[in-house]
Order: C-alpha cells, then structure tokens, then sequence
C-alpha cells in the first residue's frame, strides 16, 4: 500500500503531499452518499469516483453490502448530464462488477446509452454491458452489438470486436453468429479495428483449419494496415505451415509472405517475422540467413527490448542450428557488457552453444569477467551453459574444470554453489580423466563450505569416487578435518567416508582406524555411534558381519529395501523391547502416482541423483525380482525395460509393463493401478496369450492379493526362453480379476466380489530389449581398440523417408543402443550422415556399430551401410540380423 | 495477453495495479517480484529507457516516468516487443496527462485521469487504442478526430 509521504521540504509543501493522505475505506464510503443528493454536484463526485478507485487499485476489498451500496448510489448518477461524470461512472461500474441481480438496475440506462446518438456513450456502453452481461441478456443486445462492429467510428467497432473476443469465451455460439459482420470490419480501413477483427475472426475459426488457412490466404494477398495486426497474420501464417505438416515445394506463398515481411518497415512486424521462419520445421541454412540477418541487426539496436528480443532469438535458433548463428558471434560478444544483464546472460549462453572448441579458452576468459558482476540466478544458466559445452568437447575439460573451481570459490547463495557442484560431479562422472582434479576441487570447497546439505553430498561421493583413485591416502586430510571443523551432520558424513576408504584401500585400513577411534569421543553422539559401528564392522570380531564382501555390501551395497517403505514401517513402530526389523519392512516398490511422474525434473543432476540414476531403478528391480522365491533363481539380471503403458490415460485400471531380461528367462512386471474409489480389486492377475512368441514358455506367476483404490500393486509372469537367444514375440494381454464394492462413507469393501476381466493392449519383446545403452566416450579410440576381427560391414535399402533424421531414429530404436557424440542429431536437409552407437549384447559382450546414411535427393530412398565390431563374431552377425529382420 | 500493468513509486509502494487472468493468490507473489526487479534495476535509469525480462513464457518490460515505475507483464501474443508498445501508449499518456514526467503528487493528483486512459489501453489483457491523441479525447468522451 501506498504510504502517505512524509514531508521533505517545507518550501515545496504543496508538492509533498498525496491527495489521497490518510485515505480510509469507510470514510470514503460515506463521502459516496453525495451521489443520492437531489442535486449532484459533478465535480465532487469525480473525486470520490477517484477515491474509489485509488482504494480497489491499492488492493482494498469491499463487501458484499459495501459494494452493493456503491454500486446502487452510482446508478443514480447516469441523471447527470455531465460528460466527465459519466465518463467515470463507465469505469467506476466495470470496476465493481456488480452481481447478476444488481446488474438489472443499471442495464436499462446502458440500454438506452448503447442507442444514444453519442457515439461515444455508444462504445462505453457496449464495453460495460458487456463485462457485466450474462447469456440471456446477451442475446437482447446481440442486434446492437452486431450494428456496432461495422460502425463508422471506429472506437465503437473495436469496443465491439474487443467485447467479443472477451465475450467468446462464455458466450462461443452467440459470438460466432457474427462472423460476417467481423469479416466486413477486417477490411476496415481503420488500423486497430482491422487488427480487432483479425484477432476475433481467427478466434472464431480456430478449431476449423481449412477456414484459417483461407484466412491467412486472403489477408496475405490483402493490405494489412496495422503492424499489431501484421504480426498476428504473421502468427497464423507460421500456424498453418506447421499445420499443414509437408514441407512446402515449387510454389510456396506462405513463405514468400514471412520473408516479405523481413523487409518491413515496422521492427515489430520484421522481428516477428524473423523468429517466424527461425521456428519453421525443417528450416533450410537458406531460409534461416535472411532472417538471422535481421536478427543481427537488432543485435546492435540502440533498443533494449530489440536487442533482447533478437539474442532470446538467437539463443533458441543456436541448440538446433549452431552454425547459422556463428555469424552474428562478434555482435554477441561485444553484448556480454551489456547493462541489461538478461541480454548479457542470453548472449553468452548462445556464444557457449555456438562456440567452437578452439574459441572455448578465448570465452571463458571473457566470462570470468563477467561472472562478477551478475546475479545467482544468471550465473547458474551460465554454469549449466558451461556444463553442455564441457560434455560436448570433452578435451576442454581442464580450462572449464578449472574455471568452475573458481567461481566455487566466489561468494554465492545455495542453489548457484548447488549447481557448480552439480556440474562437477557429472564432470567427474562422464569424462574419465577429469576425475583426479575434480574431486580435489570439491575436496578444497569443503574446505570452506558454509552449507550442509553441500558438505554432506560431496563426502557422500568423495567416499564413492576416491578409494578407485590412484592415491586416495591425499583425499583422507580433507576429510578428517571436517571431523574436527564442522557441525555433527557434516562430521557424521565424514565418518560414513573414511569407513568407506578403510574398507575399501587395505593400505590405508589402519590409519582410518586410528581417526575412527579418535572420533569415538565426540560430543554428538550421532557421530559417536557411527564410528563405533564402523570400527567393528571393519576390524570387529565377526559378531556384526562376517567376510570383507558382507563389510562391502554393508557400506556400500543399496538398502535392499525402498525408502518410502523403511520410512512408513519406522512411523509405525512403537518403542518396546521389541528391537525394530529391518526385514519387516515390505520390499514391494510402490509405482509413484502419476501426478510425481509428471513433476519430475528431467534435467540431468549432480550429487541430487547419484550416479546409480538409472541404475538405482535396475537395483531395486532387482532387489525386488530377488525377494520373489519363484524369481530367485533366475541368476543376474541384465536389463530391465522403461514402463511401456498397455492402457489408454485415464481408464478405469492403469497398468503398465517392465520387460525384465534374464539370461534365460523374461520377467514381466505389471504395475496396476486401480483408479474406481467405490472398487476393491482381488487376486488380481494377468493372463497372457504367447501363441505369437513360440519361444517362450510360461513357467511362474504371482498375482496380487488386493489393489484398492489409487495405491498401486504388482502381479509378476515369468517366461522361460533359451538361453542367451535374443528371442522376440508378441504377447497378448488380460486383466483378470475379482471386484468387490466398497462403500464411500465407511471405506468397507462387500464380502462378496464378482469375477471379471479387462482387456490390455499386446506386448513385444523385442530384440533392442536384450542390448544395454552403455556409453563410451571416445566412440573412435573405443572403435580401434576393439578392432576388426569380429567386424561384420553390409549394406541395406531403408526405402523412401521423409528425410535422415526419420531415417537415423528408426535405426537406433531398433537397435535400442546408445547414440554416443551427439552423432544421433542430423544436420538439417543434409544429404548423408554418421552415427556411432555403443552397447552391450546379452551375455556381457561390448559391441559398437558405426553408421553411414545417404539419401537419394529425387526419390527420397534411403541407404544404409552397416559396420559392427564387437567382442563376437557371433554377436555382431546377430545386430545384421535384426537390422536385416526390422 | 497482458497479465498485469502496475505503477509504483520510487520506494516501491504500489499506485495501480490492474491484473488480467492472474489468480487471487498469485498477485502478491507478482506485485513483490516486480517491485523487486524496479528496485534492482531501475536506479540511474533514463525516462522512458525501457527494461526487459521474461520468466518461463512470460515477458515483462518495464520503465521510470518521473517518480513512477510502470511495468506491463504479459504472455502468448503480447511478447517484449507489443508490450514495449503496450508500455510506449501508456507512457505518452501519462505524461500527457500530466503535462510532464510525474512526480508523485503529481500522478496521484491525476489519478482520475490516468485510471480512465489505462481503460481506454488496455481492456481486460487486450490492447485496444494506442494514440494518446485519440485517448485524451476519448476519456473526455470525444469522438477519435480522424472520424
């Protein structure tokens, strides 16, 4: 709220002073009573008006009955004949939105302004009736209102066509009955009426897409007087190409328009165009130029807005098409001082992307300079920024890694040092050589780490990473100093970490015993109780465990239990003598609802999502399939698939499948959930049909006691199939069960259920289920390492596709490896193309296949050469097979 | 759509703010972030120079007129560039309004004035006059001259 000032000068007293000092809501509702004198005095009314308005403008609210007051006394005021009054008692009213039964005292008087000859009482009018209006009194009007949008003034048109836009939303098939007077306004010479009536005629088309297109075709050939009103043929312009979904050929007048419209005299209209054709579909390098020329230009615009709108631009255009934007590079360089700091931050992030490796040290000496004088929340795009280009050219890795060490070192708030520690870690985690000067960069920052939750994370990975170092005795200082330096969480962590180093280096085992049994006397008693443990599990008698394995699945094996589960069980438990079991705890992972699903993150993360990401899923599958006896015998388990869904959203069950592959048996487990609050699901199995799959035989199930409402279960089928034959089939799917109902109010399901059954949709196996994603990072060293004694080349036809791209991802999803350099992205409209990709085949054998694709201009038919290396010929004879058979 | 215009003086408090489509409970967040964005970056700025941003997809330009911030907010159609226009009508008409920049007293004494332009600009989110010339005579319930 505004504060009244306080009095600065006693020469400029007059000027000081707020006219609205020590307004009140009350006081100024009793000032309102002069709207009922007998003779209105209008310029005294104005000024309560004025005061009203201050006080909803302030966020003040008035009651029901307030209002209601208000709204009755400013009826009175349409006697006065008073323009500027009147003026006022428009917006005053818009303002109060009177209620649907109030509205009916003030209708006949807006009625009879909606007729006047005035025309300005006529587009008052029509704008307050219409905010006000309902359904039925809409229809009274529509006459008036259709008169209005082919009115000779134009501020009587455009309150029409703007009420309609507004009224469009509640009111569609009135609104729609107008079409042909807004079709007559479009070619209205008056330029907002015409950019009104283009917005409303394409709102009531919009669900008709022939009718746009013929839109955009006339206006396209028409005038179009208003740049707003350009833009937004411009707009739907670029709607119908996408729309239209083929790239257009010979003739394309759609556009031709859009790089018209590039040499326009407006920048608005220039600039929308620009981003237009930059967010084309398949947008050739030429088609691009003219409109990344433009966008250049803006770059050195004495306008804030044109500047940052050109780079925002560019910024998108640089993560499909880099190389387009390398050319406006100098532009962008020189707006990294500029003072608006997003115009900065966007400028550098697109140099990042565009960069190449040979201009990484020359930026990020520009950087450094820049760092300091940005807020946290910019220089974390910076960091990410910096991650990317780091992953991309992974032999820079020294000058970024060391760069992001030393803004570690600057101050900052949490989620900026959150994000550089991320960025190390994943550092660390993709290159290989990078782990050594990484760590002892995290190592330094706990060094003087005010955060916790940070201290905690690194010790957490320290302990992980830094026994596999070549010296991990360097890393044990840093952390015993925490034990000495630090709060009792950051010391206990600490503890957790040199356990880790004692079991893990024999060499170092005694000394760690030493600092273990220093911390023994600690004044936390958190801290005390972990070393105790430790010291006994790594030197104790045999009573807490028995081998070095059982010391190293201890500290180190995943809780073979899921946490949520520990969590709800240790709520439950209630102090006794009874010591709590950790094998009470159930291990069945409950599928998360959708709803968390959806909210998950999809970027990649650092320390938040250990390096098991992935691979802490494939754990607790088979942590899970172990506890299961019929399972348990069924040796490792080497792939578990992604979800695939066998029911359409939102039906009544919910149910979707992991394809979990063993060496000689398939595993599927149906995640169901039942989504009826008044069912209760029993003995819930699915039965399937796997007279499509003739290598597979059924050989266990386990169905699922009970799935009540929202609270998801699992019911398991077990395949056998031969052993290490990547054999594929087609399995139909039903769900069979027992319903029972269930009572609303006390939530208790009838003794009685009935049997039924609910049918899926059919499930593959195919044979990119049987081949890991496993990354390499140098795919070339990897490739020649490998070497050609199992090295299969063929040729293949693809037949015709829509371009390379379409080509390049059918081959990889058959295939189901891993895309390694970014080779899956193809270049746009290129001719031919390589992609690397890497793997591992069933049985633990590495195989890596190199790609080479042509496409014929003309015929648009695709060829592909096919060369496999592997650790078996066998293996490699077996990915031409599935190419040759997909 | 344009989510909010809001004018606020130099210490921040709040003079108009009108949203559009922006829930109840959202407002507050809103009004503190703007104000906090002015107070960050609007020191030793020029009249009229204007500021730009944007959130996720929503876009916010704003700018000092005298002793008053005014910031437009929008989303969809109403991108940097229409609300760089949005903000251009709303300035011209203040200060014609006011016959200069404003200082505070100044725009509170012609707040009347001011409250009808922002009717005649912006309609509930939607653009709907742009020339001051027009907008003086339209509060003053005077047909556009061109007609």
């Amino acid at each position: 709220m505004a504060q009244p000032l306080v009095k600065k000068d006693d020469d400029r007293d007059d000027e000081e002073y707020s006219p609205f000092l020590g307004i009140e809501k009350g006081a100024v509702l009793q000032e309102a009573r002069v709207f009922n004198d007998p003779q209105l005095d209008a310029r005294r009314c104005s000024q309560v008006i004025t005061k009203l308005l201050y006080l909803l403008n302030q966020g003040e609210s008035f009651t029901k009955v307030e209002a209601t007051e208000v709204f009755f006394s400013v009826t009175k005021l349409f006697q006065s004949r008073d323009i500027g009054l009147r003026r006022m008692v428009y917006l005053i009213i818009k303002e109060l939105s009177p209620s649907a039964d109030e509205v009916i005292i003030v209708t006949s008087s807006l009625m009879k302004d909606m007729n006047s000859k005035t025309d300005m009482y006529r587009a008052n009018a029509i704008r307050v009736l219409c905010r006000i209006t309902d359904g039925t009194l809409l229809t009274q009007i529509e006459r008036y209102l259709k008169q209005a949008i082919v009115d000779k003034n134009p501020v009587v048109a455009s309150a029409a066509l703007v009420s309609g836009i507004h009224l469009l939303q509640t009111n569609p098939e009135i609104v729609k009955r107008w079409s042909n007077e807004v079709q007559d306004a479009v070619q209205s010479r008056a330029a907002l009426v015409q950019f009104h009536a283009v917005a409303l005629l394409h709102q009531i088309r919009q669900n008709d897409r022939l009718a746009v297109s013929k839109l955009v075709t006339s206006l396209t050939r028409g005038t179009v007087r208003s740049p707003l009103a350009q833009c937004l043929l411009i707009r739907y312009t670029s709607q119908v190409i996408r729309e239209s979904g083929n790239v257009q050929t010979g003739d394309r007048p759609f556009y031709d328009y859009l790089e018209g419209c590039l040499r326009h005299k407006s920048e608005m209209v220039i600039f929308e165009a620009a981003r237009a054709i930059t967010e084309l579909h398949g947008v050739t390098p030429r088609e691009l130029t003219p409109a990344i020329t433009v966008l250049q230009l803006f770059l050195s615009s004495s306008k804030p807005v044109l500047r940052f709108a050109a780079v925002r631009t560019l910024n998108k255009v640089a993560m499909t098409h880099p190389v387009p934007v390398t050319n406006c590079n100098i532009d962008m360089e020189s707006l990294i001082s500029d003072q608006n700091r997003s115009i900065a931050t966007l400028a550098i992030t697109t140099l990042l992307k565009t960069g190449n490796e040979s201009s990484v040290d020359r930026l990020m000496k520009q950087i450094t300079n820049f760092m300091s004088d940005i807020a946290d929340e910019f220089k974390i795009v910076v960091v990410e920024a910096i991650r990317s280009l780091c992953l991309k050219f992974p032999l820079k890795f020294r000058a970024l890694m060391n760069f992001l060490s030393n803004i570690l070192r600057e101050e900052g708030g949490f989620e900026y040092k959150k994000a550089i520690v991320d960025s190390i870690v994943i550092l660390i985690r993709d290159i290989p050589d990078a782990k050594e000067s990484g760590l002892l960069h995290l190592c330094e920052f706990i060094e003087d780490c005010e955060f916790t939750y940070l201290s905690t994370q690194i010790l957490h990975f320290l302990g992980i990473e830094g026994p596999k170092t070549s010296d991990p005795s360097k890393y044990i200082r840093y952390i015993y100093n925490r034990v000495h330096l630090e709060n009792a969480t950051v010391r206990a962590s600490a503890v957790s970490t040199l356990a880790k180093f004692g079991a893990l280096v024999d060499s170092l085992k005694p000394r760690v015993f030493i600092l273990l049994r220093r911390c023994l006397f600690d004044s936390d008693d958190e801290v005390r109780d972990r070393a105790t443990l430790y010291l006994n599990t790594l030197g104790g008698d045999g009573s807490v465990v028995e081998t070095d394995n059982d010391v190293k699945d201890f500290l180190f094996g995943s809780l073979d239990v899921p946490l949520v589960n520990l969590e709800a069980s240790l709520k439950n438990y209630e102090a006794s003598e009874e010591p709590f079991d950790i094998k009470s705890v159930p291990k069945e992972v409950k599928s998360q609802p959708l709803a968390e699903k959806k909210a998950q993150s999809k970027k990649p993360t650092g320390l938040g999502a250990p390096p098991t990401g992935p691979a802490s899923t494939v754990d607790a599958y088979e942590t899970l399939l172990s506890s299961i006896p019929e399972f348990s015998n069924f040796g490792k388990l080497f792939k578990s698939s992604a979800p695939v869904e066998l029911t359409e959203p939102e039906t009544e069950y919910a149910v979707n499948v992991v394809k979990h592959i063993f060496d000689s048996h398939v595993v599927f487990q149906y995640n169901c959930t039942n989504t009826i609050p008044e069912q209760l699901l029993e003995d819930v199995i699915v039965v399937v049909d796997a007279s499509e799959a003739e290598e597979f035989s059924e050989v266990a199930s386990r169905s699922l006691r009970s799935l009540p409402y929202d609270t998801p279960g699992q019911t398991f089928l077990a395949f056998e199939k031969p052993e290490g034959v990547p054999a594929v089939g087609k399995f139909t799917n039903l769900l069979r069960f027992i319903v029972k109902e269930v009572d609303p109010t006390t939530g208790e399901a009838e003794e009685d259920g009935v049997e039924d059954e609910y049918q899926l949709e059919d499930l593959e196996v195919v044979a990119a289920d049987y081949i890991l994603k496993v990354p390499v990072f140098n795919f070339k060293n990897a490739w020649e390492s490998m070497g050609a004694d199992f090295e299969r080349v063929d040729e293949y036809g693809l037949g015709p596709r829509e371009n390379l791209t379409e080509a390049v991802n059918a081959v990889i999803s058959l295939l189901g490896m891993q895309p390694c350099e970014g080779t899956e992205v193809v270049a746009s409209n290129s001719r031919s193309h390589t992609c690397v990709l890497s793997g591992v085949y069933i049985g633990n054998v590495k195989v890596l296949v190199r790609l080479l694709f042509g496409i014929d201009s003309s015929s648009k038919e695709v060829a592909m050469k096919l060369a496999v290396r592997s650790e078996d010929g066998a293996v490699s004879d077996a990915i031409h097979e599935i190419v040759a058979s997909g | 759509m344009i989510l909010a215009v809001l004018f606020a003086n130099s210490e921040g408090n709040i003079l108009v703010e009108r949203f559009n489509g922006v829930p109840a409970e959202e407002r507050l967040h809103w009004r503190s972030f703007l104000v906090k964005l002015g107070a960050d970056n609007l020191r030793g700025v020029k009249n009229e120079e204007l500021l730009v941003a944007c959130h996720k997809s929503v876009y916010i330009v704003y700018t000092v007129l005298g002793d008053v911030s005014i910031y437009v907010v929008g989303k969809d159609e109403y991108d940097e560039l229409a609300l760089s226009e949005v903000i251009f009508v709303i300035t011209s008409a203040v200060k014609d309004v006011c016959g200069k920049p404003p200082t505070e007293r100044l725009f509170l004494d012609k707040y009347g004035r001011i409250c009808l332009c922002l009717d005649e600009i912006v309609w509930k989110g939607l653009l709907e006059n742009t020339e001051k010339d027009r907008i003086k005579r339209l509060i003053r319930l005077k047909p556009p001259t061109e007609f």
